[in-house]
C-alpha cells in the first residue's frame, strides 16, 4: 500500500485495538483480586457515612489519626444527610462499586447481610483482628444476621423522649419523668400544651420505634422471627390511643405532625418549636440542641422503661467486593477500640461500644447535652430489657407503611381501624 | 456523506478516477476503510447510545422478568416470568393509586399550562417597548426547570406558615397547609408545573410570528372582530405548534418526578397524595429493593407513553392544519 496511508492505518489499528481492549479492561476492574496481603503498599479506602457536620469533623479527625499511624493508608471520604443515603448506597452496591467501609443501621443491616453485600466479619472476630472483647456481648451480637457478623456495632443508644425544658420552666410546668404511663404522659402533655401555648407532644403514631416500645410493654414485639410480632388489634389500639390525644388537642395539626415525621434532626418539632416533645434516639440530643436556643431534657419513652433496649445505633460494615478487606477491617477495629480515636469520636454516634473507651469518654466529656445523654442512657442501662432481633428484610417498607397508615388517620382520611388494617396487611406483605 | 466523498475525484496514484471501471477496482477496500473510519468517528455517540441507553434498556427489559433486588449479585437473580406484570395489574393497589395520581396531574396541569403559555404568548406578541424584558421574565421559571431548589422554595411558600398564606392573610383568609395537606399537595405540584410555562410560550411566540399578517388584514376588511380572528386564523395557523407543545408537555407531565420527590421527601406523601408514577417506581426500586418489579413498571410506562403519543398523533389529523404550498414552500 501507499506509504502515505500508513499513519492513518496505524491510527485506525490503535483505535480498534483500544475499542476491543476497553471492555476487557473494564471487566478486569470488576474482578475481586484481594491484594490485602500487600499491607505496606499504598492503599486508598473509600468510606461512606451519613450524618451532620459535627460527625464529619470527628470522623475525619479519627481517620487522619489512622493515616498518621499507617501512612500507606489514605481515605476517600464521602458523607451526606440521612435522607437519600441508603438510596445512594444501594445504587453503589448494585454497580458493585460500594465503598470499602460504610455506615449502616439496623433498619437496613438485614437487607444487605441476607444478600451477602456485607463481608462476614466472623473470622476476623475469632482471630482477634476485630476485637470485641471490651464490647457488651449483646451489643456486638446485634450485628449478627443468620449467624454471620454483618456489621460492627458502632455506638449504643436507646429511644429518648426529648422535651423543651426552657418553655416548661417558663410556664411553671413540671418536667415529664421516666416511667409515666402513656395515659399520664398524654395528660401531662395536654396540661403543658395549655400552659405554654405550644402543642404538648409530637404524635408518635407514625414512629416505628415508639410503636415498638409500646408493643413490648404489651408483651408483644414488632417482629417474631420472620413474621410480625403483633396483631391488627394492637395496631388499632395504638392508633386509637393517639386519636384520643389528637381529639384533646395534645398534638399539633396533621400537617405539622407530617413535617415532624421526617427523619431530619432539624425538622423535629421540639427544635422547630411546634411541639414540646419529640421522639428520637438519645444520642441525637447534642445535635438537636444545636438547632435550638432552648435548653432540652431527655427521658425514656412513656410506660415501663424496661421495654427499651440497648440498640446498636449504627454499624460499620465492609463491602463484600472490597479489594482491601483486611485493611478495611483493621480500620473499623481501630475506630472502635483505639483509645485516642475513641476520644476524638466521643459519643456522637452513641455511647462508644468499647466499655473502656466509654468510661474514659464519659469522664472527659464537657458538652452538657452530651453529658446528659450519657447519663440518661447509663441510668436506663440498668433497666434495659433483652434486645429484640435485628429487624428482618422489608423493615424499611414496614416503616414507611406505618407512616402512611398513621398519617391517613391523622389527616382524618381513615378511621384508626381502617388504617390499622391497611398497615397490617401492607406490613405482612412487605416482610414475606 | 460517505458516498459523495468517494465519488469525488482526488489526487493520488491508487485513487479511483471518476469512471465506472475505476470505481469497481478501487472502491471496495476504500469504502470499507472509510466505513470503518466513519464508525470510529461515530463511536463516541454510538458508545453513548449503547452504553447509556440501549443496553441498560434491554437489561431492564430482562430484569422486569426477574426478582432482581439490586443488592444481590447477578448470579443470584431468578427468572420469575410474568409475575411482576401480574402483580402490577392484579395485586398492587398502590400501583393503581399512582396511575390515578399521575393521570389527574397530567390531565389538569398540561392543558392549563398550555393555555397559560398561549395566553401569555398572545399578550407578548406585540411590539411594545420593554416586551423583550417581559418575555425574558416569563421564561425565567422554565430555566430553573425541574430544579430541586425550586421545589424546596415552593414547599416553603405553600406550607402553613408560608408566603402564600401570609398573602391570603392580608385579606383575612386563613389558608390551608397546601403542600402538606393530602387534599392540596397534588394541586400545589400542578401550580408549580403550570407556572413553568416559559418553554411552550417561547415556541408559541415563534409560531405566532409565522402567521402571515395578510390573513388578519383580509379578515379585518371582511369585518371580523378579534375573537373571530383568533378562532379562525390564529388557532388553525398555530395548530401545528399547539400539537407539538401538546405532545411534548403530555410526555413531560406523565414523567413528573423531581417536584413530587422533593415536596414529599421522597415518599409520595402526605398519604400518597403526590405518588406520581415515576416516584412510585423509584420507591419500589431503591427503597423497597424490588428492582425487577420497578423495571416492569418502567416498561409498562414506556408502552403507555407510546400509546398516548400515537393516540395524540392520530387525533392530529382532525385538527392540525399544515399550511403547505402557499408562502413558505
Amino acid at each position: 500500500m501507499h506509504p502515505a496511508l500508513h499513519p492513518r492505518r496505524r491510527f485506525l489499528r490503535v483505535v480498534t485495538a483500544a475499542l476491543i481492549a476497553l471492555p476487557l479492561a473494564l471487566a478486569g476492574c470488576g474482578g475481586d483480586d484481594d491484594s490485602s496481603s500487600d499491607s505496606d503498599g499504598p492503599v486508598e479506602l473509600s468510606i461512606f457515612w451519613w450524618g451532620g457536620d459535627a460527625r464529619a469533623k470527628l470522623t475525619e479527625d479519627a481517620l487522619a489519626l489512622y493515616t498518621k499511624k499507617h501512612p500507606n493508608v489514605t481515605f476517600k471520604k464521602t458523607w451526606q444527610a440521612n435522607q437519600g443515603y441508603f438510596d445512594k448506597l444501594a445504587t453503589l452496591t448494585a454497580g458493585n462499586d460500594a465503598p470499602d467501609i460504610f455506615q449502616i443501621d439496623d433498619n437496613f443491616l438485614t437487607e444487605y447481610a441476607s444478600r451477602g453485600a456485607t463481608l462476614d466479619l466472623t473470622k476476623y472476630r475469632e482471630s482477634g483482628k476485630l476485637d470485641v472483647s471490651k464490647f457488651p456481648e449483646s451489643l456486638w451480637k446485634y450485628g449478627e444476621v443468620d449467624g454471620k457478623l454483618a456489621g460492627l456495632a458502632f455506638g449504643e443508644n436507646t429511644q429518648g423522649l426529648v422535651y423543651n425544658r426552657t418553655k416548661l420552666q417558663a410556664a411553671n410546668v413540671p418536667e415529664p419523668t421516666t416511667g409515666m404511663s402513656w395515659e399520664a404522659f398524654i395528660s401531662w402533655a395536654e396540661q403543658a400544651g395549655t400552659a405554654t401555648k405550644v402543642a404538648g407532644t409530637q404524635d408518635p403514631s407514625a414512629d416505628y420505634k415508639a410503636f415498638w416500645v409500646w408493643l413490648r410493654q404489651q408483651g408483644k414485639d414488632l417482629y417474631k422471627g420472620t413474621d410480625l410480632g403483633f396483631t391488627k388489634d394492637d395496631v388499632q389500639k395504638w392508633f386509637e390511643l393517639w386519636k384520643g390525644a389528637r381529639d384533646r388537642k395534645v398534638t399539633p395539626s396533621a400537617d405539622i405532625i407530617h413535617e415532624g415525621n421526617a427523619t431530619d434532626i432539624t425538622k423535629q418539632l421540639v427544635v422547630t418549636n411546634k411541639a414540646l416533645t419529640s421522639w428520637v434516639w438519645v444520642n441525637q440530643m447534642p445535635e438537636l440542641a444545636k438547632n435550638t436556643k432552648d435548653s432540652l431534657g431527655v427521658i425514656a419513652y412513656p410506660g415501663d422503661p424496661s421495654a427499651q433496649w440497648a440498640r446498636a445505633s449504627m454499624y460499620f460494615s465492609v463491602f463484600r467486593g472490597s479489594k482491601h478487606k483486611d485493611v478495611a477491617v483493621d480500620v473499623i477495629n481501630f475506630l472502635a477500640n483505639d483509645p485516642e480515636a475513641g476520644k476524638l469520636l466521643g459519643t456522637e454516634r452513641g455511647l462508644p461500644s468499647n466499655l473502656d473507651t466509654r468510661k474514659s469518654v464519659a469522664e472527659a466529656v464537657t458538652d452538657p447535652n452530651m453529658k446528659l445523654s450519657i447519663q440518661v442512657e447509663t441510668d436506663l442501662g440498668t433497666k434495659f430489657g433483652k434486645a429484640p432481633q435485628v429487624p428482618p428484610k422489608g423493615h424499611s417498607t414496614v416503616r414507611s407503611e406505618l407512616i402512611k397508615a398513621a398519617e391517613s388517620a391523622q389527616y382524618g382520611r381513615a378511621t384508626p381501624a381502617a388504617a390499622a388494617e391497611a398497615f397490617f396487611n401492607a406490613a405482612k406483605a412487605a416482610i414475606k | 456523506m460517505a458516498s459523495t466523498t468517494t465519488t469525488r475525484p482526488r489526487p493520488g496514484p491508487d485513487r479511483p478516477k471518476a469512471g465506472v471501471s475505476a470505481h469497481r477496482r478501487g472502491l471496495r477496500p476504500d469504502r470499507t476503510r472509510e466505513g470503518l473510519a466513519g464508525y470510529i468517528f461515530l463511536s463516541p455517540w454510538l458508545l453513548g447510545l449503547m452504553g447509556i441507553t440501549a443496553i441498560p434498556m434491554l437489561m431492564s427489559l430482562y430484569l422486569s422478568f426477574t426478582d432482581y433486588d439490586i443488592l444481590s449479585t447477578w448470579s443470584e437473580i431468578e427468572w420469575v416470568g410474568l409475575a411482576n406484570y401480574r402483580r402490577m395489574f392484579g395485586d398492587d393497589p398502590s400501583y393503581w393509586h399512582a396511575v390515578q395520581v399521575t393521570a389527574t396531574f397530567a390531565l389538569i396541569a398540561v392543558p392549563l399550562k398550555l393555555a397559560a403559555a398561549l395566553g401569555v404568548a398572545l399578550l407578548l406578541n406585540r411590539e411594545r417597548r420593554g416586551v423583550g424584558l417581559f418575555r425574558g421574565l416569563f421564561y425565567l421559571p422554565s430555566l430553573l426547570g425541574g430544579s430541586v431548589a425550586l421545589a424546596i422554595v415552593w414547599l416553603n411558600i405553600f406550607n402553613r406558615d408560608g408566603a402564600f398564606n401570609g398573602f391570603l392573610g392580608l385579606f383575612g383568609i386563613e389558608g390551608e397547609p397546601w403542600a402538606n395537606d393530602p387534599d392540596w399537595a397534588l394541586e400545589t405540584l400542578m401550580v408549580l408545573a403550570i407556572w413553568q410555562f416559559g418553554a411552550p410560550m417561547v415556541i408559541f411566540l415563534a409560531g405566532l410570528k409565522q402567521v402571515p399578517t395578510e390573513l388578519y388584514e383580509a379578515a379585518s376588511v371582511d369585518g371580523a372582530g378579534p375573537v373571530r380572528k383568533f378562532l379562525s386564523i390564529t388557532l388553525p395557523m398555530l395548530s401545528p405548534v399547539i400539537f407539538f407543545n401538546l405532545v411534548l408537555e403530555t410526555i413531560n407531565g406523565f414523567q413528573g418526578f423531581t417536584s413530587a420527590f422533593v415536596l414529599s421527601g421522597g415518599t409520595g406523601g402526605p398519604v400518597d397524595s403526590t405518588l406520581m408514577y415515576t416516584l412510585n417506581l423509584y420507591i419500589k426500586g431503591f427503597t423497597d429493593y424490588e428492582m425487577g418489579y420497578a423495571s416492569a413498571m418502567a416498561w409498562v410506562f414506556l408502552v403507555f407513553i407510546g400509546v398516548i403519543t400515537v393516540v395524540l398523533f392520530s387525533t392530529g389529523r382532525f385538527w392540525v392544519h399544515y399550511s403547505d404550498g402557499d408562502d413558505n414552500s
